[in-house]
């Protein structure tokens, strides 16, 4: 039915859309949870008449991280599916995330002296900000690793290969560092799951801070980024910087990948999800889709979220188990209606 | 006389016991010709039984964590649960091997043709049951009942010990950090009710429920009772946890480095575990 209508209104209202949905998800989000509260007294908590630190240090900031983590991985999926040109392309399927995680365990064993009670570090603790410095690095090494194995970005297949063997072997490597702490398997596995439970105002900071850093340059290289669809032949006829570009594409990328893994663990879908739902919507504009993933990010893991800790009440789900249940079905749902059209 | 006679009687009813044939808490029968000698464990739990019924010298090896008692220490270890060595188990030539009921190693075992017996040792009442079970394949049934007669009175003395306090404390029990705490009916649920304890996990929510921070926030425990490395400093840090009762008034018992296995196994030490939590919810 939209897409009747012109192409700027429909965008228009595909980001109206976008941000009423995160109004929806931030409202649902600090109105619901485990503790039953009266929409009276969250509101009375949120003006500050009333002092209630479920809703001020527990929801507010739970709700916010999440989205914060949700944007990260949807515009750092968007960047990587534009860099590469390939719909497949996400933090997870180059083998980025895997190499943040893998960082972030391998930085939380050794803050651990190599003990086997690492989890008390790893397993949604405070790390420090650092922790997010050496996920980058894990992210950027292995992005750079599957690009080195694939023989460069023009080549789809290989890049998606090399993506996964990369993926596989650091998540094997993370597997068995967290292994040694056997006692507790549960923790290793929730962290695999992703987490937001603890998610509080520090680690809302610390992504906010890192958006600072990562967003400008990716909004910024939106056109450069459309350019890039055309080939690389065609992309540096235009005169355009490529190397630089690319570069700077994957830092920003890599490091949206590497804050969101340190503070809520490995959330898979997300990334994939959400700049494929919306460049239905949207078309190839990467300087529209770049921005909308990070709105859609935000509205699909917080409203995810939301599902992990209310449906089994007071007990959680892990994150990544609903992501994933809504995500792929979702995705399959995408891919039909392409075949469908074709 | 007397004694000879005793003695002799006893022999007679162990060669009339074996050859014994029993179901394991799998379900299948386990033959066995004659009172094993060479025992192995791939259970904690097990092996403080086996060696709290005096048969700590027939076991050969044990898994990667049984460290109780002392002496087994120096055996051989073969495995966990999710990383069993049963290359080594074979090479021991043992007569019995105990394994958990979780885990497909009865099978790579039965293969080889070693005499496998499967336990569950979760619950409370598990002990007990172990206990008998353990006593009867080792041929040590009269010990086993003295052994059960002995946790028993262990236990109720801690029981009575936790009767004469004047309160019952809302308690929270965090296994880890992700928060995986416990229900009422878990093993560790049933030790918090003994030692007079009130969890504030309903028991709808299963045995090792992933709980919401603001529910305990909510609840507001008197005391926490963490089994993890760094979890005084942990639960003290998380967002808006300093408003509860028990993180204000410092009510937080940490348990770990080998105390925390007298918590989480069902096993001949679990009144050493209930002790702990009398002492920690009862603090004069």
């Amino acid at each position: 039915m939209t897409l009747a209508l012109p192409l700027a209104l429909r965008r228009s209202l595909v980001f109206a859309w976008l941000l009423l949905l995160l109004l929806l998800a931030l409202v649902l989000g600090v109105a619901l949870g485990a503790v039953a509260l009266s929409p009276g007294e969250v509101v009375r908590a949120l003006l500050g008449w009333e002092e209630n630190p479920i809703v001020t240090q527990l929801r507010l900031p739970r709700v916010l991280g999440g989205m914060l983590v949700g944007a990260a991985l949807g515009v750092a999926g968007a960047a990587f599916q534009g860099l590469f040109r390939n719909p497949l392309a996400d933090p997870y399927l180059m083998g980025s995330a895997s190499g943040a995680a893998f960082a972030v365990t391998l930085f939380a064993a050794l803050l651990g002296g190599l003990s086997p009670a690492f989890a008390q570090h790893a397993v949604f603790q405070h790390l420090p900000l650092s922790a997010t410095f050496f996920g980058f690095l894990g992210a950027l090494l292995a992005t750079l690793l599957t690009l080195v194995l694939a023989g460069g970005v023009a080549r789809t297949h290989e890049l998606v290969l090399a993506g996964v063997v990369v993926g596989s072997v650091l998540t094997g490597a993370t597997t068995y560092l967290m292994m040694q702490d056997a006692d507790r398997v549960r923790a290793v596995f929730a962290y695999t799951l992703g987490n937001l439970a603890f998610l509080g105002w520090p680690s809302v900071r610390a992504l906010a801070l890192i958006f600072l850093l990562a967003l400008p340059p990716l909004l910024l290289l939106g056109r450069a980024l459309n350019a890039l669809q055309l080939g690389e032949e065609t992309a540096r006829s235009l005169g355009l910087p490529l190397e630089a570009l690319k570069l700077t594409l994957l830092l920003s990328a890599s490091l949206l990948t590497a804050g969101a893994v340190a503070q809520a663990g490995i959330i898979g879908f997300v990334g994939l999800v959400a700049p494929h739902a919306l460049r239905r919507l949207l078309g190839e504009d990467y300087r529209l889709l770049l921005p909308a993933s990070a709105l859609g990010g935000a509205v699909l893991l917080a409203l995810a979220d939301l599902l992990a800790r209310t449906l089994t009440r007071p007990a959680e789900l892990p994150v990544g188990v609903v992501t994933t249940l809504l995500g792929g079905p979702f995705f399959l749902y995408l891919m039909w209606r392409r075949r469908g059209w074709a | 006389m007397r004694r000879v006679l005793a003695f002799l009687s006893v022999l007679l009813a162990l060669a009339l016991a074996f050859p014994l044939t029993v179901t394991d808490d799998l379900g299948r029968t386990v033959t066995l010709k004659a009172p094993p000698k060479r025992i192995v464990t791939m259970l904690p739990s097990v092996t403080e039984t086996v060696c709290a019924l005096g048969a700590c010298d027939r076991i050969v090896a044990t898994d990667d964590y049984s460290d109780w008692p002392e002496s087994v220490k120096r055996l051989p270890k073969a495995g966990g649960l999710y990383n069993p060595n049963p290359e080594l188990i074979v090479s021991l030539k043992p007569d019995l091997v105990l394994v958990s009921k979780y885990g497909r190693l009865y099978e790579t075992l039965e293969r080889a043709g070693l005499t496998v017996y499967a336990v569950r040792t979760e619950t409370y009442e598990d002990i007990f049951k172990t206990v008998r079970a353990l006593g009867r394949l080792l041929g040590l049934s009269s010990e086993a009942e003295r052994l059960v007669a002995q946790i028993q009175k262990e236990v109720y003395g801690e029981e009575a010990r936790a009767a004469k306090a004047k309160g019952r404390p809302r308690v929270y029990y965090e296994i880890d950090p992700t928060p995986y705490t416990v229900g009422p009916e878990s093993f560790i649920g049933v030790l918090i009710a003994k030692a007079r304890g009130v969890n504030i996990v309903p028991k709808e929510l299963g045995l090792f429920p992933k709980i919401s921070p603001e529910f305990v926030l909510e609840k507001n425990p008197e005391v926490i009772v963490a089994t993890y490395p760094g979890a005084l400093e942990t639960i003290r840090k998380r967002p808006g946890w300093d408003r509860i009762a028990a993180v204000r008034q410092g009510r937080i018992c940490v348990y770990t480095g080998g105390e925390d296995n007298l918590l989480s196994r069902p096993g001949p030490r679990v009144a050493q575990g209930l002790r702990l939590l009398v002492d920690c919810f009862h603090r004069p």
